[in-house]
């Protein structure tokens, strides 16, 4: 299996003498949804963020498929790894949903038809055709969510980091996720999953990781 | 030194208004120089950080690099320095004219800068002690609340969508501008939200449900204040009077 992220002996602190991660080691591989679970602070988000280079590490390195992570801006890594904040509001920037799955395809450089074609599909996918033309800032949290991940994958990235994904989730919206997410591995692609959703969790998990206190406690593969 | 956390916020605010109003309305660069450097000595003996300072004002500094060189290219007359055919590009009143500008916004920030020593609640209730009225100081302290959050805002949006793949090294010129416009719609529209959520908190916690306040916090000025501010506004008052007579 490819590996996806790297991290190799991180260290990383909030605060002085309160160090989060000493010397945390470990790969993620392309191909397999990894859940990391943990109660709350535990550092699942900072891991995250610490993999997609939103904070740096204070020692230790991070190479995201081979490539060291330092020498890529987060223009690049974003390229690579789709990333969903825990918050979606803070990765939504237009005055419209279609305008919210579009505008990255057009900064891209991608023809129109191009462009219409892959939005449409998912605002299909999401069921958020209805509110194409509604401004991102007045639609529900669950709106939201499905929103920010539609934008997420319309880049195609090659590995995805979901924070919370099912928060403010109802079960057919779940559902779709989890048919989307399912979708998604069958393609070869790789999945990291911070949630907190034990039943989701376990469904679609084919490794978790369990942190306590920054520290790894559990970590173990099984079938999905 | 002076003793920082004694120092009235009134006090800090004459010393900040003395020192801007010097800096706007005199021209000479000697004369704003030498407001530069008091200013610079005020925030040393204050122990403000000069290196915090210029680290917040990073992002900045590029844009006023490109003012600098604009006004020192678009000033007519003086002694051409440098000049391309018949146009001259840079000339010695340009150069002045720049230097002035550069003092000039210097003065306003750093002395804008000695009023980080003190708390906005502080600050506020100098304001209304100086009888300015409480929505107006109310109006100021939300937005010095809400400013460093705006910040943060257009950082966090500025990551968020570098993320979604935008590389901004990349971007060609003309792009940069619909990104740009990407950047500030985010942080104009949460403003709005906050906006109108602040407005109901008030309303719910009865604000101006009565026509005076009081105030728990009550500012006490000390020998120390009325020296520093008396000298403060007769400095500015008799400097901008001499410069213009």
């Amino acid at each position: 299996m490819i590996r996806a992220i790297e991290l190799n002996k991180i260290s990383f602190s909030y605060k002085e003498n309160q160090r989060l991660f000493k010397d945390l080691s470990l790969t993620v591989y392309d191909g397999e949804i990894t859940v990391i679970s943990g109660s709350n602070g535990s550092g699942k988000t900072t891991l995250g963020k610490l993999m997609m280079g939103i904070i740096k590490p204070e020692e230790g390195s991070i190479t995201l498929f081979g490539k060291e992570s330092s020498k890529m801006n987060l223009g690049q890594r974003g390229q690579q790894i789709g990333y969903l904040f825990q918050d979606p509001a803070r990765q939504l920037f237009a005055s419209t949903v279609y305008k919210e799955l579009s505008f990255i395809l057009e900064l891209k450089g991608y023809d129109e038809t191009m462009i219409q074609e892959q939005v449409s599909k998912m605002l299909d996918i999401f069921q958020i055709g209805y509110l194409k033309d509604m401004c991102p800032f007045y639609l529900s949290g669950g709106e939201k969510q499905r929103l920010a991940l539609a934008a997420v994958l319309i880049n195609q990235p090659k590995y995805l980091i979901l924070d919370e994904p099912t928060t403010s989730l109802d079960p057919k919206r779940k559902q779709i996720l989890s048919d989307i997410l399912k979708q998604y591995r069958e393609e070869g692609k790789g999945i990291m999953l911070i949630t907190h959703d034990e039943p989701f969790a376990l469904e679609h998990g084919q490794r978790v990781i369990e942190i306590e206190g920054g520290m790894i406690t559990y970590d173990s593969k099984f079938e999905a | 030194m002076i003793p920082n956390s004694k120092l009235d916020p009134r006090t800090k605010l004459a010393m900040v208004m003395s020192l801007s109003s010097m800096g706007i309305l005199m021209n000479d660069i000697g004369i704003m120089l030498g407001i530069f450097c008091i200013t610079i000595i005020i925030l040393k003996l204050l122990k403000v950080s000069l290196l915090k300072i210029l680290i917040k004002l990073k992002r900045i500094l590029y844009m006023v690099v490109v003012l600098v060189i604009i006004q020192s290219i678009f000033v007519k007359g003086g002694n051409p320095i440098l000049e391309l055919g018949s146009l001259t590009v840079i000339s010695d009143l340009g150069l002045q004219k720049s230097a002035a500008f550069l003092l000039r916004i210097g003065i306003v920030i750093a002395s804008a800068s000695i009023l980080t020593t003190a708390s906005y609640r502080d600050i506020v209730q100098g304001l209304v002690q100086w009888k300015m009225p409480y929505e107006i100081a109310f109006m100021v302290s939300v937005a010095i609340r809400f400013l460093p959050t705006f910040m943060e805002e257009f950082r966090d949006a500025s990551v968020a969508l570098q993320l979604r793949g935008v590389d901004f090294e990349k971007i060609p010129f003309r792009k940069k501008l619909t990104v740009y416009s990407y950047l500030f719609f985010p942080v104009v529209s949460n403003a709005i939200l906050k906006a109108q959520e602040l407005s109901i908190a008030m309303e719910a916690r009865a604000f101006r449900a009565y026509p005076f306040r009081t105030s728990y916090l009550v500012l006490k000025m000390k020998p120390l204040d009325y020296i520093i501010t008396t000298v403060s506004f007769i400095t500015a008052v008799t400097g901008i009077t001499w410069y213009y007579i």
